[in-house]
């Protein structure tokens, strides 16, 4: 039995152990914090998972991701606050500045062409590629290959 | 969602991978977006969204396309 009060508390703490530390905390780490059993624990992580709070890796109580967060390496980091996150996808990629509310350095490869790419946020503005010849006035395109009717079908894909 | 340099390479990517394409949007389109996706997500009062919440934010950023939207 979990409490609804307490669901949300586990997940303002994962999101916010992300933000600060750039990983998800372990449900041991959890259940310390709370001073709850690690059976309690891993009942809210996988209450959280069931209601896409986050993302479990199957069959464990690791988050994988904790959107835009991922927990682990990518081809999308993000520099910020003398930190490197990594993100689920280009999309994440630009949720996690905005989420941090900071300036950032964005570095990706972009798909087929493998072209490595630089982009800066500051104040609130996202520049494009800064690294690019051209001072990045080619736009940077983000495909969404499924409709959001299909987005939990296969989060990983997705 | 995976960044591409170009139209010509997301076709690419597509045919390759034998998938259809989806929708395709500017990296400004997608900040903006983020911006309302993102904003309050470290919030302890963030409890997820409905569909229609997350239906609205589409709204608002201009998306209009059936894409966003969950037929009912």
């Amino acid at each position: 039995m979990t409490s609804e009060t307490l669901l949300w508390q586990v997940r303002h703490f994962v999101y916010n152990h992300f933000a600060d530390t750039t990983h998800a905390p372990t449900v041991n780490e959890t259940a310390r914090h709370f001073n709850i059993s690690t059976e309690e624990a891993g009942n809210y992580y996988t209450e959280l998972h069931s209601r896409h709070a986050f993302f479990l890796e199957p069959e464990t109580l690791t988050v994988r991701m904790a959107w835009p967060f991922s927990a682990v390496p990518t081809i999308f980091k993000v520099h910020a606050n003398g930190k490197t996150y990594y993100a689920n996808c280009a999309w994440d990629m630009l949720g996690i500045p905005i989420l941090l509310q900071s300036d950032a350095i964005l570095e990706a490869v972009c798909t087929e062409s493998n072209d490595s790419v630089q982009l800066e946020v500051k104040n609130g503005n996202i520049a494009q590629d800064i690294a690019a010849e051209d001072g990045g006035s080619s736009g940077l395109l983000v495909h969404f290959p499924l409709p959001f009717a299909r987005w939990y079908e296969d989060v990983v894909f997705t | 969602m995976l960044l591409f340099r170009s139209e010509e390479w997301i076709d690419k990517w597509c045919k390759r991978n034998n998938l259809g394409r989806g929708e395709v949007l500017t990296i400004n389109n997608v900040w903006e977006l983020s911006k309302l996706w993102y904003q309050n997500r470290l919030s302890l009062e963030y409890h997820g969204r409905s569909v229609e919440q997350a239906e609205e934010i589409f709204r608002q950023a201009g998306l209009t396309s059936k894409f966003w939207y969950i037929q009912r």
